[in-house]
């Protein structure tokens, strides 16, 4: 949570040596070399994954986001999430087949459609998640550990059953966007049409959170919380709304992500919330746990990851070569390639 | 008697369970025996299931609910968890374990995967159960050839074959894909699977026999099918210079979404699917374009080349159900046709597990609503037409039948 806070000011530090630079930007060195390697091996085809990753990546980072604003101010790992996702798609797409928006409609109905789909998928998304929060986090907020963990995964496989039962079929959304016509080309690299949404439609939110976090009034009362609720409390702030409003943004950036994702594959099915949660945590993970820059690189990364390890690996590897890759951080830098921002941390 | 004398095997380690062979003495008067079927009843494929139940039931229901002396009664299990979707491999052994207990069990219908069957072959096959799928296509369950090391006789623990299909074998099938392949003008296919032991089975069968067809091959890759979607394959698809895809793999491991980011970037490519994608849930959710790019082999025929008595079915099934059957319902028609043929042949030893698998193998030149088959040493079915699908308005349409170039 502490991410967006103001920057300590630079105290004297001791210098340091190069060598210990070295080491604590040894994950970043590596991985930047591999990238060169594949870049020498195949320019072409690197730049191409590169593109595909960043903008699969956007999804994760949003993803991502809910995962490590939840951590970071109870520090619980909100495993419904990835389903608070899956919801957030088929809300929009349930949006679009009643309103019978096809890709043959005019323009004005379609952007009009998918306008009311991204804010209906992010108000059902947010509203769950906050609703999820009360029935299920919230008496439990005083008791051991493991209680919230359960209910959490309880809520995920309630959640992954509502889904089978509106849709127990793997369905196809509208494709509105023409998700994978070419747009422009640079170096050679086709953006699609899908590339350029997630970019129109991730950054705006991505911004907005890091403002709302960091600038405004209730901003500082997450941080505030996230750091010490009690002393939080002292202050006058309200930590129960404040934690209501942490899951409200959360359950907000995943149904803008469902709806991207739906757009953008074209494809969604009842448990895609259970991959991409996994993927968004291991992102979250990655870049710092609590962490919201590093949730957002996490993100960016791991598609990167993924697309180069399809590949040149064979997409069966790519999963491994993902936690692989998520090991070796763990192992040089266990709190995340950002650092953790938890109230220990 | 010797169902009895199995079931308690069952739970003392089954250790003789293959000694029913000489079955002298016969049933002992067991007169009610059980049929289970096992398919994936959540899911995708819960209509083509429904359809395959719908099609047994109809076969039973035209013999009275018995054979000869015997009454038989019949159980629909479902191999599927609505937490998979498709077919569960825990399920399908439970199934399997279900059907192996049961003293009156006689003949077993399924599954409809091969992947579940490769699963619940072993358990049933160690308990003497005849097993007919009527749908797997994988070669592994029956041959040698072409299937993995250790295929078949892993799946037969007890030494004796139990197991036969009404559908032709994948072997036939990737000869098939092959001849279809190249009456297109394929010069170079790039293949992708989806790791499971029907869809990466059937792709290396088309890969071999594309060999020695003079079809090039650019690729065979394994997919991850939790991936959220498979734009960087496909660029590797397009980059090697493939003129055509096929996708060894069912609809559930995300066949529509490969065959539409395969086609995004590769516009001009045709995309060949095999019989694990033919049908609706996968036709009506591709978009018009990635349709018209589209062919499908399919061991149904068109409707109109089935003999008179399929006709017949055809008709009864759409006034039964109200709608017309899918593709699979005529084999689970048939599959229970020949088992309830078995069990007859039998004779007054239709009780006795072994008598009723010994009568399967020796069915010869059957007359059915398939057409005129026997059932080999392996158990498969020596019809060899495969029909070529296309797809039209989300439907799949016949276009045309292919005879197989098998070699050897």
């Amino acid at each position: 949570m502490e991410a967006a806070s103001i920057p300590e000011t630079p105290s004297a530090q001791p210098r340091r040596r190069f060598g210990d630079v070295l080491a604590d930007n040894i994950l970043w060195v590596l991985m930047l070399i591999a990238l060169v390697i594949f870049f020498a091996k195949d320019p072409q085809q690197t730049l191409d994954d590169v593109k595909t990753g960043l903008s699969n990546g956007l999804i994760w980072a949003l993803i991502a986001l809910g995962y490590t604003l939840v951590y970071g101010i109870i520090e619980l790992i909100n495993f419904a999430h990835g389903e608070v996702f899956m919801i957030g798609s088929f809300v929009s797409v349930s949006i679009w087949q009643t309103l019978n928006i096809t890709p043959d409609s005019a323009i004005l109905p379609i952007i009009g459609s998918i306008l009311i789909g991204l804010i209906v998928a992010m108000l059902a998304s947010s509203t769950l998640n906050v609703m999820i929060e009360r029935v299920a986090y919230k008496p439990l907020r005083t008791a051991p550990r493991l209680a919230p963990l359960i209910t959490a995964i309880g809520m995920s496989f309630i959640l992954q059953n509502v889904g089978l039962l509106w849709r127990p079929q793997p369905d196809s959304s509208p494709d509105l966007i023409g998700s994978q016509n070419d747009y422009f080309h640079v170096f050679g690299v086709a953006i699609e049409h899908s590339d350029v949404f997630a970019v129109i439609v991730t950054v705006p939110l991505l911004v907005g959170l890091l403002w709302f976090v960091g600038q405004t009034r209730y901003g500082k009362a997450m941080r505030a919380t996230a750091q010490d609720p009690d002393a939080a409390r002292l202050m006058g702030i309200n930590v129960d709304r404040t934690i209501s409003l942490t899951f409200l943004l959360g359950g907000l950036l995943a149904g803008a992500a469902g709806m991207i994702y739906a757009l953008y594959n074209g494809t969604i099915q009842f448990n895609q919330g259970f991959t991409a949660g996994l993927i968004a945590f291991t992102a979250a993970v990655m870049g710092g746990i609590g962490n919201l820059k590093g949730a957002v690189v996490g993100g960016l990364i791991i598609g990167v990851i993924q697309s180069i390890s399809d590949t040149h690996f064979g997409q069966v590897w790519t999963p491994a070569v993902v936690f692989a890759i998520l090991i070796l951080i763990m192992v040089f830098k266990p709190s995340g390639l950002f650092g953790e921002e938890t109230r220990e941390g | 008697m010797t169902a009895l004398a199995l079931g308690v095997a069952a739970c003392g380690g089954g250790s003789d369970s293959g000694s029913s062979g000489g079955g002298g003495g016969g049933g002992g008067g067991r007169t009610s025996l059980t049929i289970y079927s096992s398919l994936p009843l959540q899911g995708d494929s819960r209509p083509q299931s429904e359809a395959v139940v719908n099609g047994e039931k109809m076969a039973l229901e035209e013999a009275g609910g018995k054979v000869g002396n015997f009454t038989i009664k019949y159980v629909s299990l479902d191999d599927a968890t609505a937490a998979a979707g498709k077919w569960d491999p825990g399920q399908t052994s439970s199934d399997a374990r279900k059907a192996a207990q049961d003293a009156s069990t006689i003949v077993y219908l399924g599954e409809f995967n091969s992947g579940a069957s490769a699963i619940s072959l072993p358990i049933l096959n160690e308990a003497g159960v005849l097993q007919v799928s009527p749908s797997n296509t994988y070669v592994g369950l029956t041959r040698a050839e072409g299937a993995d090391k250790g295929e078949p006789d892993k799946y037969y623990p007890s030494g004796k074959r139990t197991f036969g299909r009404v559908v032709p074998a994948d072997h036939i099938q990737a000869a098939a894909q092959v001849t279809y392949q190249k009456d297109e003008g394929c010069k170079k296919t790039y293949i992708l699977n989806d790791k499971e032991v029907y869809g990466k089975g059937l792709a290396d069968q088309v890969a071999s026999i594309a060999k020695t067809q003079g079809l090039a091959i650019a690729g065979n890759d394994g997919i991850d099918t939790k991936a959220a979607n498979f734009r960087t394959l496909a660029s590797k698809v397009k980059s090697s210079g493939a003129d055509c895809m096929f996708f060894g793999g069912i609809t559930q491991n995300k066949g529509v979404q490969v065959f539409t980011d395969v086609s995004a970037v590769n516009p001009d490519m045709k995309l060949f699917g095999p019989d694990g994608v033919a049908e609706s849930p996968f036709t009506s959710k591709l978009k018009p374009s990635v349709q018209k790019m589209t062919y499908v082999t399919n061991p149904t025929l068109d409707p109109k080349l089935y003999p008179p008595a399929a006709q017949d079915f055809f008709a009864k099934y759409k006034e039964k159900f109200g709608k017309d059957p899918e593709p699979y319902a005529i084999y689970g028609y048939e599959a229970m046709k020949v088992a309830l043929l078995a069990i007859q042949n039998a004779g007054d030893k239709g009780n006795d597990r072994q008598a009723v698998i010994d009568a399967f193998f020796k069915i010869k030149d059957r007359d059915s609503v398939l057409g005129k088959y026997s059932i080999d040493e392996n158990g498969d079915t020596t019809l060899s037409d495969y029909g070529a699908d296309r797809v039209q308005d989300g439907k799949l349409v016949f276009d045309k039948v292919i005879k197989a170039q098998t070699q050897g």
